[in-house]
């Protein structure tokens, strides 16, 4: 594994229409630095893969750009060193073996064909790299689709929703790697639907919805502070004392009969209580998930 | 940029020997040219056909030189089966999706078009070396029965050295095909229809403009056709020289790639 510093990745005001009509991505700027683990968030049709693929120089710009170290994909000198890329519905051509389909590959970027075998080796398919890859199940091809990926041993990886299929022991695994990866000074951008398990390994996150940028910055700076959830036989009465606090309290009743406040902490809220003398049967907090953070960002038609 | 050019050739090779399709349409093309020859034999060979064409070949066609080049030359007929394969080729990569993967290691397009133009002229030569072999056989075996005109080592080696470059520029030509119309489908039954049917009626009604087609110019490439008898009719005069041939075959490939270098081949990978 390199243990140099991996690549800057930088879209700026990107914009991709196909067929004059579907806007994909639209005037999507942002910054993928090394030595982190960056989660690419978006609902289904988004953009993720679009703007990945411009990335790659598989799919032309509209307008802005997209660049690895500052320039173009097609003008790196070395693409296969420089980016490993594992594409959603990257195709394998079912009559090849996993080990000949990454040799193919290897051939083509000017590497030796040992490499197959120590990238099959990386990924847990030894064993089946001599297969035809039409046997090949959905996980597997998602392991072979990052072993191709990590042929050039190269400084930045972009994966796309490489979780997709890949069973409980995979997805511990693909978290470790993606993090000894950064750890070791690698680019690592990795897009997701499935939020929950980015939060475990992303360090900064880009959340776009409708081809736009909704938030980009670290995963502790998207957090919202703690939600305090309390349930009170006196809600009427200190519900008022504390949203008198101050404009950024909220309380809003749920479902389950609790309250939820956002903008105090529970100490603050428990006090408020005492000497207001309001009776509390429950006071607990609750920290935001990611899920939740990103459902309320990408929610309702912009 | 990137890896350099032998590199590239070195993993389209490997594209084409880790799938099947290569040696099942070689071991079908020298089949089907073999028959070819065997059966151009059969016909014109004394008493054997006589009952069924009935008094046509008065000539013992066995006897003249030309006719025995004629049956060699049928390892020409390998010229469809090499098209086809350049076709396929190219289309794989995009029926398959791994053009995305090609893309990404070569991320200069134009470069993997021309990789694998060249291997495909040497994977053409070689398709003709073997149904020239299979061709040779054949005829060899398919004589032995008769009075017939020697198969001089003249003929042989010239009919060869056509062959070679002829299906050479065909491999060549469905490679361009194949980047033109990337749908393997359409690209495949395009090829078809235009070999068997377009060519093939515009050749005999107009055997002028027939011999500036693919297949005129292959014909006239390989210095091998049999005029009245083999080309559908066409006169000497209507067979370009061999040279021009190759120059035609080479026109055609040159301009679909350069057309499809800046269409099909730019095109958004999705
Ligand atoms: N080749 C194409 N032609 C036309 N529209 C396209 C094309 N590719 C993508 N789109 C459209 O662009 C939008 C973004 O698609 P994209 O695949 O980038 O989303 P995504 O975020 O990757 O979604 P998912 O999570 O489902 O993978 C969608 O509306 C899609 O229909
Ligand atoms: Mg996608």
């Amino acid at each position: 594994m390199t243990a140099t510093t991996g690549p800057t990745i930088e879209v700026a005001s990107l914009t991709k229409v196909f067929r004059r009509s579907v806007t994909a991505v639209k005037d999507l700027s942002f910054t993928v630095s090394p030595g982190r683990v960056t989660g690419f968030l978006g609902p289904n049709g988004s953009g993720k893969t679009t703007t990945l693929r411009c990335l790659l120089g598989l799919v032309r710009p509209t307008d802005g750009q997209a660049l690895v170290d500052g320039r173009p994909y097609r003008d790196l000198p070395n693409p296969t060193g420089m980016v490993g890329a594992a594409l959603e519905a990257s195709g394998f051509h079912p009559g090849r073996t996993a080990r000949n389909h990454l040799r193919v590959v290897a051939a083509a970027a000017g590497l030796p064909a040992s490499r197959a075998d120590e990238v099959l080796e990386a990924v847990g398919l030894t064993d089946a790299g001599r297969r035809r890859l039409v046997e090949y199940s959905l996980g597997m091809r998602q392991r072979l689709a990052l072993a191709t990926a990590l042929l050039g041993d190269p400084g930045a990886l972009i994966l796309d929703e490489p979780a997709n299929g890949l069973d409980p022991e995979g997805i511990a695994w693909l978290r470790s790697y993606l993090r000894a990866r950064a750890a070791a000074g690698g680019t690592v951008l990795v897009s997701s639907h499935a939020l929950s398990e980015m939060q475990q390994t992303v360090d900064d996150v880009v959340i776009i919805n409708k081809g736009e940028l909704v938030q980009a910055g670290t995963l502790s700076s998207l957090s919202t502070g703690e939600r305090v959830v309390l349930r009170s036989p006196d809600e009427a009465r200190l519900l008022p004392l504390l949203l008198r606090e101050g404009s950024g309290v909220e309380a809003d009743s749920r479902p389950d009969g609790s309250i939820l406040v956002t903008g105090l902490s529970a100490a603050e809220v428990g006090h408020l209580a005492f000497s207001g003398g309001c009776e509390l049967h429950e006071l607990s907090t609750e920290s935001d998930a990611l899920e939740r953070i990103f459902l309320d960002l990408t929610r309702g038609d912009a | 940029m990137s890896a350099p050019a032998r590199d590239l050739v070195a993993s389209e090779w490997r594209k084409v020997a880790t799938t099947r399709i290569v040696w099942v349409l070689t071991a079908v093309a020298v089949v089907y040219s073999s028959v070819q020859a065997g059966t151009l034999v059969l016909i014109a060979a004394p008493g054997l056909m006589e009952g069924l064409a009935g008094t046509v070949l008065t000539d013992d066609l066995l006897a003249k030189p030309e006719y025995i080049t004629a049956v060699l030359g049928q390892a020409g007929t390998a010229s469809i089966f090499v098209l086809l394969l350049g076709v396929i080729a190219m289309t794989s990569e995009f029926r398959h999706m791994t053009i995305t993967s090609t893309f990404l290691a070569t991320p200069m397009r134009g470069r993997v078009l021309v990789a694998k133009m060249a291997l495909f002229a040497g994977i053409g030569a070689g398709v003709a070396v073997v149904a020239f072999a299979g061709v040779l056989l054949t005829t060899t075996l398919a004589l032995v029965p008769f009075d017939h005109a020697p198969i001089t080592l003249e003929a042989a080696a010239s009919v060869l050295a056509g062959a070679v470059v002829g299906l050479a520029l065909m491999a060549i030509l469905g490679v361009s095909v194949g980047s033109l119309i990337t749908n393997q489908v359409a690209a495949i039954v395009t090829a078809l229809v235009w070999v068997m049917l377009v060519e093939a009626l515009v050749t005999l009604a107009f055997p002028a403009v027939g011999q500036w087609l693919p297949g005129g110019a292959l014909n006239a490439a390989m210095a091998v056709a049999l005029r009245a008898d083999m080309s559908g009719g066409m006169s000497a005069a209507d067979v370009l020289p061999p040279w021009g041939g190759i120059l035609v075959l080479l026109a055609y490939a040159g301009v679909f790639a350069a057309i499809a270098s800046r269409t099909t081949l730019r095109r958004d990978i999705t």
